[in-house]
């Protein structure tokens, strides 16, 4: 793209949406390394120097209004307010904090078409970049490197932030980024210092990529997840694949591992290990960095399979050591083997058994810090399904915090991993169908952007046993861009299957998009229908039963159709836990949980962000017991 | 002197007292049931115990348009008016004993068995008939039966039952029936057996809305340890019973009315909780869960308005 290697920020980029990522790293596994063994077992690594904490801030109601040299070396930035980091602006009481479900948060207050959606010269400059409704907030960091990562290259990594970033070390422009739920990150080597550094953040409200990112949830931003700094070793896995197969037998497999290498390999070893569950050795070698990526395509004659009853996790650890012998990091990694496919009547098969979904889908939430969650509130979810009998979940509809996938994997927990898309303002209003201003669409302008989300769940991703499914995205109708996204998976990932329920609106894509039929809320007379009328493509419920207040009636008739269909594979209870927030009360000073529309906030669904079968402060529903009961009978 | 069994029954000019060792009921013609009843000293009605037809309207309900389509029951729970009364003395009708038919009586009478029937007639358009019958037994139980007659022009009913209001906040209350909030079509993962309650919990649904509803019981008891009377400062719990007589019933104990639930957006908006509202429910329509701005409940668990709706059951001294 054009704006690689960009040395100034354009403000422009937020009215462009084939400008969405600016001199960013790549996309790349989730992996962490360690600089010894001891570290790795602690996990802790010195690697990495955690910049959360309280960050300067200063908020413009307007892109107008903002300090426009604040990223400047010598900016004074003493009279900016402080910012817990990481947290969302409106958190702190900047922002109005506003609900809306499938309608644009400025219904009402500021008309709008995306870019090129009226026409091919339709640019609309100006439409984010110029707009009183687009907040901005400005961060400063001040810090100093640690001793422990001095001397290496180093990168600074965001993990998540709504929904557009400029950044800049010491002056210098750093880089452009969207995609609101997958990591940013940029390279600091050439600009950092020995003393102080000065970090800014500009963060926008508001872009193009708003388009893309009209989930039904509390619409907030600001850097809601880690940030932190990361050095590298000299000689660096700046990328893993790990692949385990299983062989036809479901007794034997094969383990392929590759290794995409940063810095100057020459001299250094890839040492890999490989232990059953109980720490027992069961493979290890030993390759040159410069061979090759592929350092390990062994066969395992014996293998445990993993699954939800039984989530059995093989430990690989990578080590990388230079020339003299000197160890420069260690990677554990841990993986199962397990196999989903679509059988030759097909049934969705997990390792030669048919699947069966007893899913939620799960918003990231908690009361006090919205999608600002804590490693307790994932531990607390993880605890709430396995005591439930919820096997799957539906990253709805963004990815998650780095962790839950990796709890998800050691739990044995089936997961749909959706990217971060909806589009749902540009396509169904007042709930019917109307997609003349639908995006992405078939727009070309709009399917780089869409490709590199996909390319982010991917890469980040892409090692996690749990995830069975890439899901596309969610109700954001369906165009080329979209069967691009599905032609992306299939090319990288041919060993899950691909989700996407959209194409239900826009049914010509359906030989293009989806290796499923996914509908939401169809009733099982709907789904009988389906199924009893030659289905091409085995059944599941992205979203059904709608758990808004005192609900899950009825659920017997879906769990029924378990008996009945083959093809019936479950779906995902939406959702998972409500959406409100928690503030002191007004009158009695106690502390209470409010929705959609207590805000003040305009337009908005109210109440419609309480759906979950948890209460905002994670105690359980009543309805619980009975989702429970349904899904631990299949 | 009349045997120990037998009821005390007091002819009065507006009421009729029945009356035993520990206990006092008073039947007030003009309110239209019971107006006090009081066991071991201690009093249980706050206002007459009245047919109940209205749930608060839950989420599904508005997104359905339920609560919309049935909203003549809104009205019939809030103001339904009893119509005549009918007096009972050992299963035989007698003439209204009120004066000067009631001048024949003395203080001294007294009855095996004594029923009062509250003809009540709802306020919808067509009215219809309940009938409500107090029957009570030797020893002081009250047999309950609360008849509603179908009527196809009606909308479907959002509940059927019977709804008392306790002048203070029940302290506890155990049941034998289905774990957890259970609803006909939400009852397959309540356990059966026997549980305790503390206090009257409210699920904190967002907006306050029905809940708290218990399917498939066989009896509740629901104890207290204050009364509003300025002499009676003990804090030693009672209780009262709640039994079935052949068919297992419903029941919800919660501190409001479905109207004080309707009327609030948050549950903060609620009122202290100072008493105990208990609905001993005969039918009850799902919660339904398909989705929640459409699709109905499915129809097992719909409550035609057409059918006659029956249910008995007894209270009982515990």
């Amino acid at each position: 793209m054009s704006h690689e290697n960009a040395t100034q920020a354009d403000i422009g980029w937020l009215d462009d949406p084939e400008v969405f990522r600016v001199n960013e790293l790549p996309a790349h596994s989730d992996h962490r390394f360690y600089r010894t063994a001891d570290e790795a077992d602690a996990k802790h690594s010195s690697y990495v120097q955690n910049l959360n904490g309280d960050w300067r801030f200063a908020y413009a109601k307007d892109p107008q209004s903002r300090e426009l040299n604040f990223y400047e070396a010598d900016f004074d930035s003493s009279n900016f307010d402080t910012l817990r980091v990481p947290g969302l602006v409106e958190f702190a009481g900047y922002n109005q904090i506003h609900y809306i479900n499938t309608l644009y948060p400025w219904e009402g207050k500021a008309y709008r078409r995306p870019a090129y959606t009226m026409g091919p010269n339709e640019k609309e400059l100006g439409m984010f970049s110029e707009a009183k409704d687009n907040h901005v907030g400005q961060y400063v960091k001040k810090f100093t490197v640690d001793p422990a990562l001095q001397g290496n290259d180093i990168r600074i990594r965001f993990e998540g932030v709504e929904t557009a970033m400029y950044a800049w070390l010491n002056g210098h422009f750093l880089g452009y980024a969207e995609d609101s739920f997958t990591p940013h990150e940029f390279d600091l080597t050439p600009y950092l210092t020995d003393g102080e550094n000065t970090l800014a953040v500009e963060v926008f409200n508001r872009s193009t990529a708003s388009f893309l990112e009209d989930q039904d949830m509390f619409r907030f931003f600001g850097i809601f997840r880690d940030v932190s700094l990361i050095a590298q070793p000299a000689v660096h896995v700046e990328d893993l694949s790990i692949k385990p197969t299983v062989n036809d037998d479901f007794k034997s497999g094969k383990l392929q591992v590759g290794a995409k290498l940063a810095g100057n390999p020459a001299g250094a070893t890839l040492q890999l290990n490989v232990t059953d569950a109980n720490g027992q050795p069961v493979y290890e070698t030993k390759a040159t960095a410069e061979s090759d990526d592929r350092i390990a395509d062994t066969p395992f004659d014996q293998i445990h399979l993993w699954d939800n009853d039984d989530p059995y996790l093989y430990n690989l650890t990578l080590t990388v050591t230079d020339q003299s012998g000197k160890v420069l990091e260690v990677i554990p990694y841990q993986f199962g083997f397990r196999r989903i496919e679509i059988n030759q009547d097909k049934v969705i098969m997990l390792n030669n058994k048919r699947l069966l979904i007893k899913g939620v889908n799960r918003h990231e939430w908690d009361a006090k810090s919205g999608r600002t969650i804590t490693m307790a509130d994932m531990k607390a979810d993880i605890a709430t399904f396995k005591k439930n009998n919820i096997n799957a979940v539906r990253t709805c509809h963004y990815p998650d915090h780095i962790s839950w996938y990796y709890l998800c994997d050691t739990n044995g927990i089936y997961m749909m991993a959706e990217n971060n898309l909806e589009s749902h303002g540009t396509w169904q209003k007042n709930g019917a169908v109307e997609p003349s201003d639908n995006v992405p669409g078939s727009l070309p302008q709009w399917k780089q952007a869409v490709l590199d989300r996909a390319r982010n769940n991917y890469e980040t991703f892409k090692n996690h046993t749990s995830i069975i499914f890439w899901s596309l995205g969610n109700e954001s109708y369906a165009g080329d861009d979209i069967a691009a996204m599905n032609a992306y998976y299939k090319k990288v990932d041919p060993s899950r299957l691909v989700h996407y329920e959209g194409v239900f609106h826009n049914p010509k894509y359906k030989p293009q998009i989806s290796d499923v039929e996914s509908r939401m809320y169809a009733s099982p007379k709907e789904i009988s229908e389906y199924l009893d009328d030659n289905p091409q493509k085995p059944f599941i419920l992205c979203e059904y039963m709608h758990d808004m207040g005192n609900s899950i009636g009825g659920m017997k008739s879906y769990m029924d159709l378990f008996d009945k269909y083959p093809m019936y594979q479950g779906g995902f209870i939406w959702d998972f836990i409500d959406q409100a927030v928690e503030v002191k009360d007004e009158v009695t000073g106690q502390k209470v949980l409010r929705y959609g529309g207590d805000f003040d906030d305009r337009v908005s669904d109210y109440e419609f962000s309480g759906d979950g079968l948890m209460f905002a402060d994670r105690t359980e529903k009543p309805a619980m017991q009975e989702v429970k009961y349904y899904y631990g009978k299949y | 002197m009349a045997n120990t069994n037998q009821l005390k029954v007091i002819y009065g000019d507006g009421t009729l007292g029945v009356g035993g060792d520990d206990f006092h009921y008073i039947f007030n013609y003009g309110r239209g049931g019971i107006e006090s009843l009081v066991i071991g000293g201690k009093e249980w009605c706050y206002r007459e115990p009245k047919p109940t037809f209205w749930r608060a309207t839950t989420d599904n309900d508005r997104g359905n348009g339920f609560s919309v389509k049935s909203a003549q029951w809104l009205g019939a729970d809030m103001f339904s008016t009893v119509k005549s009364i009918d007096v009972k003395i050992n299963g035989q009708l007698i003439d209204f004993p009120i004066a000067p038919e009631n001048n024949k009586y003395s203080n001294h009478e007294y009855a095996d068995e004594v029923a009062v029937v509250f003809h009540f007639e709802t306020n919808t358009v067509p009215a219809t008939p309940v009938d409500v019958t107090y029957t009570v037994q030797p020893g002081g139980s009250i047999l309950v039966n609360a008849h509603y007659t179908g009527n196809q022009n009606l909308p479907e009913l959002p509940v059927f039952g019977m709804r008392f209001i306790m002048p203070t906040p029940a302290t506890r209350f155990d049941y034998e029936g289905l774990s957890g909030e259970t609803y006909p079509d939400r009852m397959a993962g309540g356990e059966a057996g026997v549980y305790h309650v503390d206090g009257l919990p409210v699920a904190k649904y967002l907006v306050p809305q029905d809940n708290g509803v218990h399917m498939a019981t066989k009896w509740v008891t629901i104890t207290r340890d204050s009364v509003k009377s300025n002499m009676d400062n003990s804090k030693v719990p009672f209780s009262l019973k709640f039994a079935q007589v052949d068919q297992p019933f419903a029941f919800s104990a919660l501190p409001y009315t479905a109207e004080e639930f309707e009327n609030a957006t948050h549950i903060e908006e609620l009122p202290l909780p100072r008493r105990t509202v208990v609905s001993i429910l005969g039918a009850v329509r799902g919660v339904g869960g398909i989705d929640s701005w459409g699709a109905d409940v499915e129809s097992d668990y719909h409550i035609s308005a057409g059918e006659d709706i029956d249910l008995t059951f007894k209270i009982e001294r515990v």
